[in-house]
Parts: structure tokens; C-alpha cells; sequence
């Protein structure tokens, strides 16, 4: 895909180069024409500027794009490590709207995609699942990855890619990830999609960092979309506080996932994901 | 009087429902071992009174005593030894009428056993009865059970409002019999209430009779009707000569009324046999003698005096 | 005496036809709920999480006998008072209708403690009403639809309560219920002493109930003045013991409200009965 627009940029400045060729100087032109030849010099000047500015930003941009692909490439190759794995969930939320006590729970997931949260309590878990940064990766034709800066999260310093879908249908309406490169490890994502909304993901790893599964999740999700439908049938027990709803309606939520225990490439039965 | 202790001493008893004046000074005394006859035409406050004594209505005056003890204070004590039948005797028609009789038997007040409801029922003339539900049951048979659950806790004292009222004539045979039988075998106090006049001087040895809220007269029976004269009924072939008979015999003054070959006389029960015999000796066929509504014309002379 | 009139008025209740109809009607409304949530339960739970579905999925068991059986006691709003009323109503007016009350009041038994073993054999009634109600609900509700976690959806938002946590909040929540259901047996006892006949203590109980719910729903300033001291403002408290925190003060001043009207309707009651004359 990249070659594509690589080579359509290189083929405008070649244009541009060609089109831009100075003309060869006459000697009869030079007391009448002197005025235009100057004007031509600076506009030809400017114009290699912009040729050469193009060729620097699309080289950049090229880098980048291959710069970022190869990010992807090596945190996804790191993901692709763990076919299956198991392990135990504490889930704690801290929403606005939501009162709930952390509860304990079990995750299977097998490759490609393949998830399950099993628990005995009700739980709430980001709708996107915790594979969606998996899932997207391993679409490589869906999107246009693009390196996009520097920045510390937690200590580390990660390469900023932005994530484009190249489809108007796709689902994702752009994707964000903080890439610790060193080690091929999402520190951070920020998913905005047409289903979901904007979901900001924070990561920390511990003894799985291998597999690039973290010990710990931190979701955010933007709350000033919940509305709690009036009038519910089953619900005669005015509790709300006008006060405490204003004051909830700017707020953004939270689930706390920690992740203990993992069971990696033990070798799960599809079976286990039936419903 | 029988027995001389007094069961019931009624003083001065008032009820007012507002303006409404429904007793307005009834007084009378029941002895024990009466069957005692309460009479007065309707809306004479009969039914009130009756109810106030067993504490239904709460009297706007007056003093109520039974066995001795006032009823304000002694309710609990007096019920335990009355039983009673208010208008008619209604029941639970989806239980049955064992089941009916255990409910106001365990009520009484007294320890009763099922052998006991079984005994009554039977006595009552309603055995093999007894598990069906009171929904089928005929007007004359929930009487014999409303005189069952008067009995049950074989009480001192019988207060029957009416009991007679829809039963058919062997009904009415049935429960006055069954008075009799209360007063002379099981030595009952029966206070009764009655239209039927016939039967409250068949069976009745004292009586009271109101009217209008008072009481208007009260005594012994057969003291009342036989300070009074009869009405006799001769049933005669020839009524001019038996005229002309009691006229020689200064008796014509006598003659009530003549229906046809029935002369009614106003004599008294001494006189009969005289004018009996007047007749016959000189050639008067008597073919009948027949003393007419003695109590109730008695009864309608006080009540519209 | 006392105990053996109230055992009397055990065997009237359990005699009378009607007093099967409040637990047929039980049985057939929670059946019918039962069917309905088995047949299409999920759809109204989507119902109540779709607000929170955009960004969150809810995993477990949600459908569970818990949740059944809470939405089964939110008929107490109507329903089971109305199951109540009809045999409660009938207590007294009933005995004046069929004539018993004449010979009933002849007995050596005060007029206090009939009223009395009859209230308590009423209560005992709506007691077993709502047994049977928490029997259905509970017990067929989580053999049906399994346990799990309550998930509730109050006006300020959803709460999940765990499944240890629920036993004692149901036993409590039952005991608030059955309070807010004595009171209205206790209302229809007291109407039952004015009337003469079963309907009319019936109907001015569901009457009043519906009224003052009204009365309780409107926003208007000078009514909302008298809402909090309506008993029926105070037949949901048992929802109280669902929510967390617990709002102990509210449960206990609805507690409190439904002990004056139970203690004040009963005081009308008694002094109504002992004075009333017996003319029928």
C-alpha cells in the first residue's frame, strides 16, 4: 500500500522537477527579459524548495510509516508468542453510575480470537474486550500506521503510533498506541471506535512481559454518554441525587483489572468457549 | 315462684339511637326456672331489648343484671352461662355443621368435647348430618343446629328471639317441645320471644309484655289471663232458642257475637258448664265448645288500650 | 380464650374460598413472569444495561433467581395488597353479612379480643402470601434461572450486589414487605368494622392505595408537603435494603411510618368495634 502512495509521490516530484527545469539563459534577453528571468529564478527556487520539502516529508513520512509498521510488526510478532493462555482477574470498577464490589474472575483466550471471561459474580468489562490492540495488529491491510513523536509514559520512553483505518466502513475511527519499543510492549492505547467510543488503556507488565500480557489494566471510559433511561418499569425507588448526577456527568469511568496467575500455552479446548 | 334467686333483673332500660326513642323504660324480673314469655307487637323494642341484655347493644341507661352481677362489669361471667338464638340462627355456610358447632363451642368458655358436639347434634335430630356443609341445610334444620349451639356449653339460661319464625307446623310442635323439655328435664331458664301467641300461652309461665319501649304488664301467666274473661264459642242447632235461653237466665248480656250457628260468648271459664248444661236441658244441641284467642285478645286489649 | 378464638379464625380463613385466590393469583402472576423471563428474559435486561452497553459488556449470569425474584416483589405495589384486601376486608363485614356476628359477640370473649385474634389471624394470612410469593420467586426462580449477583437499576444509576451479600438483604427486605402489607391489612380491618357488607372494605382499601400513590406521584409543592407521611410513600422501602450503602435512617423512618398508621388504623379499629351496635 505504501509503495503505492510512494511511488505517486515520487512520480509529483519528478513532475515537479521536470516541470520546474529552469530554461537556458539568451544573451538578447537579458536587458528586456531581466524583470521575468528574476521572477522566474525565485519562482523556480521555490518551487525546488517545495519539490525538496516534499521529497524530505514523504521520505519522512515513508520512514515513519515504515518505522511504525516495523513497531507493530515486533509487538505483534511478541503477542503471537502466547496461543492460548489463562489467567485470574480482579476486576474493580470506579464508575459513575456503576456501584459494584471488585470481583474475581477467570480469562481464557486462545489465537486467533478466541476470549472468554468466566466468573461467578457479574462482570463488567470493557466492551472491546482485552485483545482489541491484538486484534487490529494482526489486520495488517485495514490500516495505515504512522509514528507519530515520542513521549514518557511510567518511565519509559515510547514511540507514539497513530492508527488509521484505510476503509470508511471499518469500525475503528482511529487507533493510538503508546509503544515501549525497546521491549515491543503497549504501554499505552487510546481506541476510538464507532461501537465503543474512546477507550484509553494503560498497561503494566511484570512476569508475562515476554508474552507482552500485562499484570495489570487501567480502562477509561468517557461517561457523559450514559444516560439512565426514565420511566424504567422496574425501577419505583427515586435514590438519584440532582446534585451527585451533575457532578457524575463530566466524569470519566474506570476499570482496575489486575492479572494474576497466568497459565500460558498449557493448551485450551475450543470447547471451553462455547456458551 | 320457681326456684326464687332471679336470673334476670331488668331496671328502667333505655335506648336512644339519636332522636329515635327504641326502649324507653322496660323493666321485668325472670326467675329461674321459668319459660318466660316476651311479647309486645312490632317495633315495641323487644329485639333491642333482648340484644342490650346480651350486650349486642349498648343501653343508653338503665341496669341489667343476670345471675347477680351487672352485665357492664360481669360481661364475660354472664355470657358463659347464657345460650342463645338472635333472629335466626345464622352460621358458617362453607364449614360444616360439626365444624360450625366446635368454632362457638370453643368460644363458650367451657371445656367441650367432640363426643359432646356429637351427643348434642343427635339430640337436635341432626345425626348422620353432622360433615355436611350448612350451605344445604333447610331453614328448620339450621334452627335444630341454632338450638344445638345454645345447648353445647349446656348453659343456665335460654334466650330464644323468635325460634319459631319459617318452620313449618311440626317446627313449631318440635321447638316448643323442646322448651318443655329443657325446662322440665334439664331444669333451663328459657326466656322467649315470640308473634306466636298460641305458643307463649301453651308454654309460658310468666310473661311480660311491651309496648312502644314500656313495659305495660308483667306476671304469671295463667294469673293475668285468668283474671280476665273468655271468649267462648258455642256451636248450637238452634240459635234463636238458645237466645231466648239466656235471656231467662240474665246471660244475654254475654252474647259477644253470633256467626252463624256460633254464638260467642264473654263468660268466664266458671260459667261454661252452666250455660253448657242451660242448653242442653232444654232441648239446644251443643255440638261444639271452644275458648277463642284468650292471650292475643288479651294481648290486643292492653295494646290498644 | 384469646388463642383459641385467633385458632377459630385460622380455620374461617383457610375454610373461605377466597382466601385461595390470593395464592392462585401468586402462583399465576409469577408463573406467568417466570415463562416471560425464561422465554425473552434477556431482552429486558439488555433493556437495563443499554445505557452502560456502549463501551461496557456485562459478563455472568445477570438472569438469574435473585433478579427474578426482586422483579417479582415489585408487585407488591398493587397486586399482592389487593390479594390481601380481600380476605382482610372480609374479617369483620363478612361475619355481619352471613349473621355469624350476632352469635360471635354473644360469646365470654371481649369484642377487643375477637378484633384482635382476627387481626392476627389476618396477618398471618398476608404472611403466608408473601411466603409463598418468596417461595415462587426465590426458591422456583434460581431452579429456573440458577444464582448469581443482583444487578438493580436505581434512578442514579446500576448496582451490583454479590451473591453472598443477598441473603440477609432478601430476609430483611421480606420483613419490610410483609410490614407495608399489615398495614394494608390493618387498613382493611379497620374499614371491615365500619361496613356490613365484604365489598365495601375491599374497594375503599384499593381505593385509598391507588390514591394516595397518585397522591405520591404528583410533583405539585403543596401535596408533596403530605407525601412523606402517606404509608404508601413507604410500601418500597424494602428496596432500601438493595441499595449500597445502606440508607438505615430512611429504611428505619419508613419502618416508623408504617408502625403509626398499623397502630393508629388498629386503635380506630378497636374503639369502632367495641362501640359498634350489633343491629343486623
Amino acid at each position: 500500500m505504501y509503495s503505492t502512495r510512494y511511488e505517486a509521490s515520487v512520480r509529483v516530484a519528478r513532475h515537479e522537477r521536470i516541470e520546474n527545469k529552469p530554461a537556458e539563459k539568451s544573451a538578447s534577453d537579458t536587458s528586456r527579459y531581466a524583470p521575468l528571468r528574476s521572477a522566474l529564478e525565485v519562482t523556480s527556487r521555490l518551487k525546488s524548495i517545495i519539490v525538496l520539502f516534499l521529497i524530505l516529508f514523504l521520505s519522512t513520512s515513508l520512514s515513519a510509516q515504515t518505522n511504525a509498521n516495523q513497531i507493530l510488526r515486533g509487538v505483534y510478532t511478541k503477542l503471537q508468542k502466547a496461543k492460548d493462555y489463562t489467567v485470574q482477574a480482579n476486576i474493580k470498577v470506579d464508575m459513575p453510575f456503576i456501584r459494584m464490589l471488585p470481583i474475581d474472575a477467570k480469562i481464557y483466550f486462545k489465537q486467533k480470537d478466541k476470549f472468554k471471561v468466566e466468573s461467578k459474580s457479574i462482570a463488567i468489562v470493557p466492551r472491546q474486550g482485552f485483545d482489541q490492540a491484538s486484534k487490529m495488529l494482526a489486520d495488517t491491510n485495514s490500516y495505515t500506521a504512522v509514528a507519530q513523536g515520542t513521549e514518557m509514559v511510567a518511565g519509559a520512553l515510547t514511540t507514539i503510533v497513530n492508527i488509521i483505518p484505510l476503509s470508511d466502513t471499518s469500525d475503528l475511527i482511529l487507533g493510538r498506541l503508546w509503544i515501549d519499543t525497546k521491549q515491543n510492549l503497549i504501554l499505552k492505547s487510546q481506541l476510538t471506535t464507532k461501537s465503543n467510543g474512546t477507550i484509553l488503556t494503560e498497561y503494566t507488565y511484570g512476569t508475562q512481559a515476554a508474552y507482552g500480557l500485562p499484570d495489570k489494566m487501567i480502562f477509561s471510559v468517557d461517561i457523559k454518554k450514559f444516560k439512565i433511561p426514565k420511566g424504567v418499569a422496574t425501577d419505583m425507588n427515586n435514590t438519584a441525587d440532582e446534585k451527585k448526577k451533575k457532578e457524575n456527568e463530566n466524569k470519566k469511568g474506570k476499570i482496575f483489572i489486575t492479572l494474576t496467575n497466568y497459565q500460558v500455552n498449557k493448551g485450551i479446548l475450543d470447547s471451553v468457549f462455547k456458551k | 315462684m320457681p326456684g326464687e334467686d332471679k336470673i334476670i333483673e331488668v331496671r328502667h332500660l333505655v335506648k336512644h339511637y339519636g332522636k329515635f326513642k327504641a326502649v324507653e323504660d322496660v323493666s321485668f324480673d325472670v326467675f329461674r326456672g321459668d319459660v318466660y314469655g316476651f311479647l309486645g307487637p312490632n317495633g315495641a323494642g323487644k329485639s333491642t331489648t333482648i340484644r342490650t341484655m346480651l350486650s349486642l347493644i349498648s343501653p343508653t341507661s338503665g341496669e341489667i343484671r343476670l345471675f347477680g352481677k351487672n352485665l357492664l362489669t360481669d360481661r364475660n361471667y354472664i355470657l358463659q352461662r347464657i345460650g342463645c338464638i338472635v333472629e335466626k340462627p345464622d352460621f358458617y355456610k362453607y364449614l360444616s355443621a360439626e365444624k360450625n358447632l366446635e368454632i362457638f363451642a370453643r368460644l363458650s368458655g367451657v371445656s367441650v368435647t367432640k363426643s359432646k358436639v356429637h351427643e348434642i347434634i343427635e339430640f337436635v335430630g341432626l345425626k348422620g348430618r353432622e360433615k355436611d356443609k350448612l350451605g344445604g341445610f333447610s331453614h328448620g334444620m339450621r334452627q335444630r343446629l341454632g338450638i344445638a349451639q345454645t345447648l353445647i356449653h349446656d348453659p343456665e339460661l335460654i334466650i330464644l328471639d323468635e325460634p319459631t319464625t319459617g318452620l313449618d307446623p311440626q317446627g313449631i310442635i318440635d321447638i316448643r317441645n323442646l322448651i318443655l323439655q329443657l325446662k322440665n328435664e334439664r331444669n333451663k331458664t328459657v326466656l322467649l320471644s315470640s308473634h306466636i301467641l298460641s305458643e307463649i300461652e301453651l308454654i309460658a309461665t310468666r310473661m311480660v309484655i311491651i309496648n312502644k319501649g314500656k313495659t305495660i304488664v308483667q306476671g304469671s301467666v295463667s294469673e293475668l289471663l285468668n283474671a280476665q274473661e273468655l271468649i267462648v264459642a258455642f256451636s248450637v242447632n238452634n240459635i234463636e232458642k238458645a237466645k231466648q235461653l239466656l235471656a231467662n237466665a240474665s246471660l244475654d248480656k254475654t252474647i259477644d257475637k253470633i256467626e252463624h250457628n256460633s254464638m260467642l260468648l264473654h263468660i268466664s271459664q266458671e260459667k261454661i258448664p252452666v250455660v253448657n248444661k242451660l242448653f242442653c236441658d232444654n232441648g239446644v244441641d251443643v255440638y261444639s265448645i271452644e275458648a277463642k284467642r284468650k292471650l292475643e285478645d288479651y294481648f290486643l286489649k292492653l295494646i290498644n288500650a | 380464650m384469646f388463642w383459641k378464638s385467633t385458632y377459630n379464625e385460622f380455620i374461617k380463613i383457610a375454610a373461605k374460598p377466597r382466601s385461595y385466590i390470593g395464592v392462585g393469583a401468586i402462583t399465576l402472576i409469577v408463573g406467568i413472569i417466570l415463562f416471560a423471563m425464561k422465554a425473552d428474559g434477556m431482552n429486558f435486561i439488555s433493556f437495563v444495561t443499554a445505557p452502560f452497553e456502549q463501551s461496557l459488556s456485562f459478563e455472568g449470569n445477570i438472569l438469574n433467581g435473585n433478579l427474578i425474584a426482586f422483579i417479582i416483589l415489585q408487585m407488591l405495589i398493587i397486586h399482592v395488597p389487593l390479594l390481601i384486601a380481600l380476605v382482610t376486608g372480609d374479617l369483620v363485614s363478612g361475619e355481619g353479612a352471613m349473621g355469624t356476628i350476632r352469635l360471635l359477640l354473644t360469646k365470654p370473649i371481649s369484642r377487643t379480643k375477637i378484633l384482635f385474634s382476627k387481626y392476627l389471624a389476618g396477618c398471618a394470612y398476608t404472611f403466608i402470601i408473601l411466603l409463598w410469593m418468596g417461595f415462587m420467586a426465590l426458591i422456583v426462580g434460581k431452579w429456573l434461572f440458577g444464582t448469581g449477583d443482583l444487578m438493580v437499576l436505581n434512578s442514579d444509576g446500576l448496582i451490583v450486589l454479590q451473591e453472598p451479600d443477598l441473603g440477609w438483604r432478601f430476609a430483611l427486605g421480606f420483613s419490610v414487605a410483609f410490614l407495608s402489607l399489615v398495614t394494608v391489612a390493618t387498613l382493611s380491618l379497620t374499614l371491615s368494622c365500619f361496613s356490613e357488607n365484604s365489598i365495601g372494605p375491599i374497594v375503599s382499601t384499593m381505593a385509598i392505595i391507588i390514591l394516595f400513590n397518585i397522591i405520591g406521584a404528583l410533583e405539585v409543592p403543596v401535596l408533596q408537603k403530605i407525601q412523606p407521611y402517606l404509608f404508601t410513600t413507604h410500601m418500597m422501602a424494602w428496596r432500601s435494603f438493595f441499595e449500597d450503602p445502606l440508607p438505615t435512617e430512611k429504611i428505619i423512618h419508613s419502618i416508623i411510618i408504617l408502625l403509626v398508621h398499623i397502630v393508629g388504623l388498629l386503635g380506630i379499629a378497636m374503639y369502632k368495634f367495641n362501640k359498634k351496635d350489633i343491629l343486623s
